[in-house]
């Protein structure tokens, strides 16, 4: 590991204040080695300890072609695919535009917006298990609280929401966005926290033409794109592995209907006792998760200071 | 170092009258370098299960000088940690588990287990056959069945009725009929005059016919097919019978009644996405007057409230076949078994040889209220606690369990089965009937179809 | 008081006010949504909680006959699977905090390695994090639970605190560096004439620039241990050492259980990561102003 004195393109000011700052790096070249060396330490120490060995053996687990042969013969497999592309891809995308429109709501100063911040953050507190399990029991069709509010409110009678699949994939995607949309607005919220206030000032300079407008789009949209992008694939990859929402609010069912690979997966490692094709049904996401993990790579990696 | 010996072996001595009685007598064990074995069991139903458990371990304990790590865990998580342990090789010494059904064949299928046909060998002659069909299990690399485990405890499916809810629908649950379809048609009339009462949200079945149970509904499947003749769909040489033209008739057979109860509105039309609590749940708050689930787990929920548990609710054993004759009710077994890798293999099997005496396991499972039954017959004729009258539901559970005609599931008989069971082809068959209109047979040829393919990867080729 | 201040500086037009009224009325409208959205399954959740036999179906929308009852057995430890409510509610305090604190240490010293002091290869780092998320927690149970037996850390609640740590960390790494993107180097810089080392530069300018990140990724951390229950069945063997989502998950071990007490240990326990956060969060305030951090 080396200390470079400029790996990116600044501004032409900054290029200038570089040359003396270069010489001051220059000097105690050897500490400040030292000073990165003692900073990255701790968790260059995880990474060693305890991601190396499992992703290895989690990799080699599922690394056995045989694997998928089986895997694609299980008649339930196709379905649990596109599942799995409608619950992440609408699930993920629906969460993270709408917190990301959110975080700017929460940004409001008055001072019911914060109290509403704490009972909006509540469904991320909530453990998921009870929760599930709540949502589950309210779309119960006969003796359902939804029923029951739809009928002594609009004298409505609700359908059987989890004995039909799309009802049943819509109310798992709608429970994913409900468990996990506070923790991203969350995210955002602070990533807005971060855009110094002058940005917006010199944007501000036509008075109060179209500000809201202007301020999104030429200060806040440009500099949390990235953050967006970055918060959106790994997004993406943990809800690929999620089984908890399917697991307990559909339960995958009616008639295997709405299960996703992450249910299929833990069925069989953990139901089964074949935790190989476990790992395999969860891999086999992988043409899916490379391009992803490509991408975030490459969004890492030059995502030093672009201002 | 010194005082413990001192006090372990003074304890041994004194227990010496009580290895006469049973099969304990392995003094060189106490003897050796490593005492100490671990033990990872289900959590009970019930905290009495537990305590039951764990005064087992302190007696044997006590008795042996040996020291055992008892670490006692709920049973999903303990599926988790059981196949994790059993892939990466670091395992415990004993899992003690509650119905290991699926993960108990396919380990031993894959050679993980370790053979404790002696330790079975030891009561082999006074077990129930369903306990020691459920353990003799095949293992694909010797290519022979063994005992991989050891059974000490055993349940079935009973019936739950609501009695207070037949008696307020103007029947008599004696006057039950005695064969199997007529039985259930029995409560279908409950329906109309308990909702002409104001319960004008109750159903008469507890069908279960969920996908997401996830083993309700293929048990309820199981106990259909039995009762319509079809319990040779696998049998004990592990060999799948789709095409014996009696299974096929009775697998439409049971769809077709099962489907049709719910399109004539006598089950919760819910039942398709019902979870494992679900029914239970129904039928605690009265919404359902009678359910088919396993164990009598359902009425010791409710054993703190005295006039539920002793005058409203009923437990009843299973009614006769269609054909008039008794048929066998499906058990499942609780026991040991020791991982391949152990490293206290004596210790493990000493204590398994302690557990499984009939008096201890008996003991035992008495301290759990008897949700699960003894695998030994002798002993609820010799115990009356076990067979006693003012019990409503422990009686007729333990004759279905342990005295009338009994099969093992059909896990124990090829690992395929598990796989079966949990792709819900069954589940799958009625949701193809009740949604899609399609005809019991098409949606049963469908299963049948998948079920072959999936033995097909199981052969088995000694039996 | 941001409306005051702009009224001060403008004359009132009626065009304007009529819009924050419009705006005004937009906003109490989304609130109630959100209100209703967020709050609709935790009131099932209070509605099961206050039922005094835990019925779960119900055709009330309002409790018929409310009762605290079940929130009195959860603080008195009055049932089975919570007699140690109260020492794994200790146990979750530390895990939790353990976890958040190691998560944000070793996080941010990463990201400021890597996004200030301008290393090189720092990218490499960061990347080969990304490796821990290529296959999901839940899968990577196995592998966790040899590597906690082969360094003897099985039973032990650092076991534990490692694996959350390990899960949380990459994802407070990419956090911060995408954060820190807004704070302009020219801070670091000018500090670094006038002397400062990097450890200084870490303490008074990164980490005070990066507080809502920190409360962010800390309440994240927070609550990924706060409520796993999986990997402590897994590594740990007493439950008096385990966490309240372990006694949670208990309910779920048959398949009859009193809802009403485990719905109301999750409201009670659902409470103190949301007054972690607000606690931290009320003392920042929206907006940084760089002037104040310069001067």
């Amino acid at each position: 590991m080396s200390v470079t004195q400029q790996t990116v393109a600044v501004g032409p000011p900054r290029t200038e204040r570089h040359g003396s700052a270069g010489a001051w790096f220059g000097g105690i070249h050897g500490t400040e080695l030292a000073w990165a060396a003692a900073f990255a330490l701790p968790y260059v120490a995880v990474f060693l300890a305890f991601v190396v060995y499992p992703v290895a053996y989690g990799l080699w687990l599922g690394s056995q072609p045989a694997l998928y042969r089986e895997l694609f013969a299980d008649p339930v497999y196709l379905r649990a695919v596109l599942n799995t592309v409608l619950f992440v891809g609408i699930g993920v995308n629906v969460k993270m535009a709408l917190a990301f429109l959110l975080s700017g709501f929460f940004l409001r100063k008055s001072w019911w917006t914060k109290g509403l911040l704490v009972i909006f953050i509540l469904p991320w507190a909530t453990p998921a298990l009870p929760a599930f399990l709540s949502i589950h029991w309210l779309l119960n069709g006969q003796w359902g609280l939804l029923n029951n509010a739809l009928y002594m409110l609009f004298d409505i009678d609700g359908p059987i929401w989890l004995n039909s699949r799309w009802l049943g994939l819509g109310s798992n995607i709608v429970a994913y966005i409900w468990k996990w949309m506070p923790f991203w607005t969350v995210i955002f919220l602070a990533g807005r926290m971060a855009i110094p206030q002058e940005l917006y000032e010199a944007a501000d300079v036509d008075g109060d033409g179209a500000t809201g407008y202007r301020r999104f789009m030429h200060v806040t949209c440009p500099l949390l794109a990235t953050l967006y992008l970055v918060c959106t694939l790994l997004s993406t990859i943990w809800t690929l592995g999620d089984f908890s929402t399917v697991y307990f609010v559909s339960g995958g069912g009616p008639a295997m209907s709405t299960e996703v690979l992450a249910t299929l997966g833990i069925r069989d490692a953990f139901v089964l006792a074949q935790p190989h094709l476990g790992v395999a049904a969860v891999m086999s996401a992988l043409p899916v998760l490379i391009p992803i993990v490509v991408l975030l790579m490459h969004k890492l990696r030059t995502s030093e200071v672009q201002l | 170092m010194a005082m413990n010996r001192m006090g372990r072996r003074s304890v041994l001595r004194g227990s010496l009258g009580l290895a006469a009685s049973g099969s304990l007598s392995m003094p060189h064990i106490a003897r050796a370098a490593a005492t100490t074995a671990t033990v990872w069991q289900t959590q009970g139903f019930v905290p009495a299960e537990d305590e039951a458990i764990r005064k087992v371990v302190a007696d044997y304990q006590k008795a042996s000088g040996n020291k055992l790590e008892l670490t006692i865990t709920p049973f999903l998580a303990l599926m988790q940690k059981t196949v994790s342990a059993l892939t990466t090789g670091d395992v415990p010494d004993v899992v003690s588990m509650d119905a290991p059904d699926t993960l108990l064949s396919q380990n031993a299928w894959d050679d993980k287990l370790l053979d404790v046909s002696d330790v079975v060998e030891t009561q082999k002659s006074v077990l129930s056959p369903s306990a020691l069909l459920y353990s003799y299990v095949y293992n694909n690399a010797t290519k022979k069945r063994a005992y991989y485990f050891v059974p000490y405890k055993m349940s079935a499916i009973p019936f739950h009725v609501w009695g207070s809810l037949v008696e307020k629908a103007g029947y008599k649950l004696s006057d039950a009929p005695k064969t199997w379809d007529a039985f259930w048609d029995f409560f279908k009339p409950m329906q109309a005059k308990l909702r002409a009462k104001g319960m004008r949200r109750v159903y008469s079945l507890g069908l279960q016919l969920t996908t997401v149970g996830p083993n309700d509904g293929n048990g309820v499947f199981y106990g259909f097919l039995i009762a319509n003749g079809g319990k040779d769909i696998v049998t004990p040489d592990g060999k799948l019978h789709t095409n014996d033209p009696a299974v096929r008739q009775a697998a439409i057979k049971s769809v077709a009644y099962m489907t049709q109860a719910v399109k004539d509105g006598y089950v919760p039309p819910e039942v398709l996405s019902w979870s494992d609590a679900d029914d239970n749940n129904a039928y605690h708050e009265k919404l359902i007057v009678m359910d088919f689930d396993g164990t009598i787990s359902t009425e010791l929920a409710l054993y703190h409230d005295k006039q539920l548990y002793l005058h409203e609710m009923v437990t009843l054993g299973l009614p006769l076949g269609n054909d008039g004759k008794p048929i066998p009710a499906q058990v499942g077994a609780g026991g040991g078994f020791i991982p391949k890798g152990a490293k206290n293999v004596p210790v493990a099997k000493d204590f398994l040889k302690y557990i499984l005496q009939p008096k201890v396991q008996s003991e035992y499972l008495k301290n759990g209220l008897g949700r699960w039954v003894t695998t030994v017959p002798s002993v609820v004729k010799d115990d009356p606690w076990w067979l006693d009258p003012s019990d409503p539901h422990r009686a007729p559970y333990v004759r279905e369990t342990l005295l009338g005609p009994t099969i093992p599931v059909y896990n124990a008989y090829n690992p395929a089965w598990g796989r079966v069971s949990a792709e819900q082809l069954w589940g799958q068959a009625f949701a193809a009937v009740v949604k899609d209109g399609a005809t019991p047979e098409a949606a049963l040829d469908k299963a049948f179809k998948r079920a072959e393919a999936i033995f097909a990867q199981y052969p088995i080729s000694v039996s | 008081m941001s409306a005051s201040l702009v009224a001060a500086r403008r004359p009132r037009r009626p065009r304007y006010r009529l819009r924050r009224v419009i705006a005004e009325a937009a906003a109490s409208a989304l609130a109630i949504v959100l209100v209703i959205w967020s709050v609709g399954p935790i009131y099932n959740m209070v509605l099961i909680a206050l039922d005094a036999h835990g019925d779960v179906f119900s055709d009330a929308i309002w409790p018929p006959a409310p009762t605290l009852e079940s929130f009195r057995i959860v603080v008195t430890e009055g049932y089975w699977y919570l007699e140690n409510f109260w020492r794994q509610y200790g146990n979750s305090l530390y895990v939790g905090l353990s976890t958040m604190f190691l998560t944000l240490l070793i996080g941010s010293l990463v990201s400021f390695t890597v996004g200030r002091m301008r290393v090189r290869r720092g990218w490499v780092l960061t990347n080969a994090a990304l490796l821990t998320y290529v296959i999901p927690a839940s899968f990577l149970a196995i592998p966790f639970y040899r590597i906690m037996q082969s360094y003897g850390l099985a039973n032990n609640a650092w076991s534990v605190i490692a694996a959350e740590v390990t899960f949380a960390t990459p994802y407070a790494i990419f956090i911060f560096q995408q954060y820190g993107k807004s704070i302009p180097i020219e801070l670091d810089e000018s500090a670094r004439i006038d002397g400062a080392t990097p450890l200084q530069v870490y303490l008074r300018i990164y980490l005070p620039l990066m507080a809502p990140a920190l409360v962010a990724v800390g309440t994240y951390a927070l609550l990924l241990a706060w409520n796993e229950y999986l990997y402590q069945f897994l590594l740990l063997s007493s439950p008096a050492s385990m966490t309240v989502p372990v006694a949670l998950a208990q309910f779920l071990n048959s398949d009859e259980a009193p809802w009403n007490y485990m719905m109301a240990t999750a409201i009670i326990y659902a409470l103190p990561p949301i007054a972690i956060y607000y606690l931290f969060r009320r003392h920042m305030a929206a907006g940084l102003t760089m002037g104040g951090v310069k001067g």
